[in-house]
């Protein structure tokens, strides 16, 4: 039997309204950087356990991850899966040249990971006005056995996709909340839905 | 007399704070559509003075409902309110024959003030 957490229906749409708007917010700040539309698709949200996350994150080819710690009122981990199909591309709009040294392409990863992660978390926490601190990303390959050692044993994942135009590239953000963090965001979005 | 307003956003939160922010001033009939195709739908069979239109939403988004709406010459005033406020995008929805371009988190008094510009108020 699986072990997670379920969100009521009015809890779901408002976090995936939530989501939606720090998405939004995100995209904009890289969109200004490098002068180029990004698609974001409709927020996914749902409760999974370490192995289903495993698969979720796993489920990419020729991907980079990365992940990043976030303490405050609500802690937890975003994990970023880059595609590796039109990085360069976006590391030249970034300003890096080609061809792309491994610094370089890890850089990238890097940067893209903590703009577009750091701005959803921070979206979200202004509009739950929860303080929350994001650590810097690394990069990390996936470990099946490493993710049954998860902290996340109940993980609300509220998965997002950024889509950049005039190139095949594409990330993936995924959210885990430990069981604490999450009981303190339902209260939380529970007050707002008042 | 009531103006009758057409609020299409897939979030029920998003909504009713759409709802919630208009003007107490004005009386409004609102009806709600959860997508663009339910939102399509309904703008086919009723006649609607304005329309608050989200963008990112399933089946048919806010781009296609706007591009339903372009060839039609009996069309709402159309409001959009959106997350996705990259330049690109306002400038495609302008196009498209929206009014106003209103970020979300929405702001009660940029509402109000559109209605007013729009004639509304």
């Amino acid at each position: 039997m699986s072990s997670t957490i379920s969100l009521n229906e009015d809890q779901r749409d408002a976090l995936q309204e939530l989501m939606n708007i720090s998405m939004g917010q995100a995209a904009n700040s890289l969109a200004h950087l490098i002068e180029t539309k990004i698609g974001i698709s409709i927020p996914k949200i749902s409760a999974v356990t370490p192995s289903e996350l495993f698969s979720l994150i796993n489920r990419s080819e020729n991907a980079y991850y990365t992940r990043q710690s976030f303490l405050g009122d609500i802690q937890g981990e975003v994990m970023a899966v880059v595609s590796e199909s039109g990085l360069t591309e976006v590391a030249s709009l970034l300003e890096y040249e080609a061809p792309l040294s491994k610094s370089d392409v890890e850089e990238t990863i890097l940067e893209l990971s903590n703009i577009l992660a750091g701005a959803c978390l921070a979206g979200l926490s202004n509009q739950l006005e929860l303080a929350t601190n994001l650590n810097m990303p690394t990069l990390f390959s996936p470990n099946k056995a490493s993710f049954v050692e998860l902290n996340w044993q109940h993980s609300l994942v509220m998965e997002v996709q950024f889509d950049i135009e005039l190139s095949s590239f594409s990330m993936r953000v995924v959210f885990c909340l430990d069981r604490t963090s999450l009981i303190k965001l339902t209260d939380t979005i529970d007050e707002l839905l008042g | 007399m009531a103006v009758p307003l057409l609020v299409a956003d897939d979030s029920r939160l998003s909504r009713r704070s759409v709802i919630k922010a208009l003007p107490p001033e004005l009386e409004f009939s609102v009806t709600e559509a959860a997508n663009g195709r339910e939102a399509i739908e309904l703008l086919e069979n009723t006649s609607f003075k304005l329309l608050l239109l989200d963008l990112t939403m399933p089946e048919v988004d806010g781009v296609g409902v706007l591009e339903y709406l372009s060839g039609k010459s009996d069309r709402p005033d159309v409001i959009v309110i959106s997350a996705d406020f990259q330049p690109e995008k306002q400038r495609i929805v302008m196009e498209l024959g929206a009014k106003k371009f209103i970020r979300k988190p929405l702001d009660n008094e940029e509402l109000a003030m559109t209605l007013f510009e729009l004639g509304y108020l």
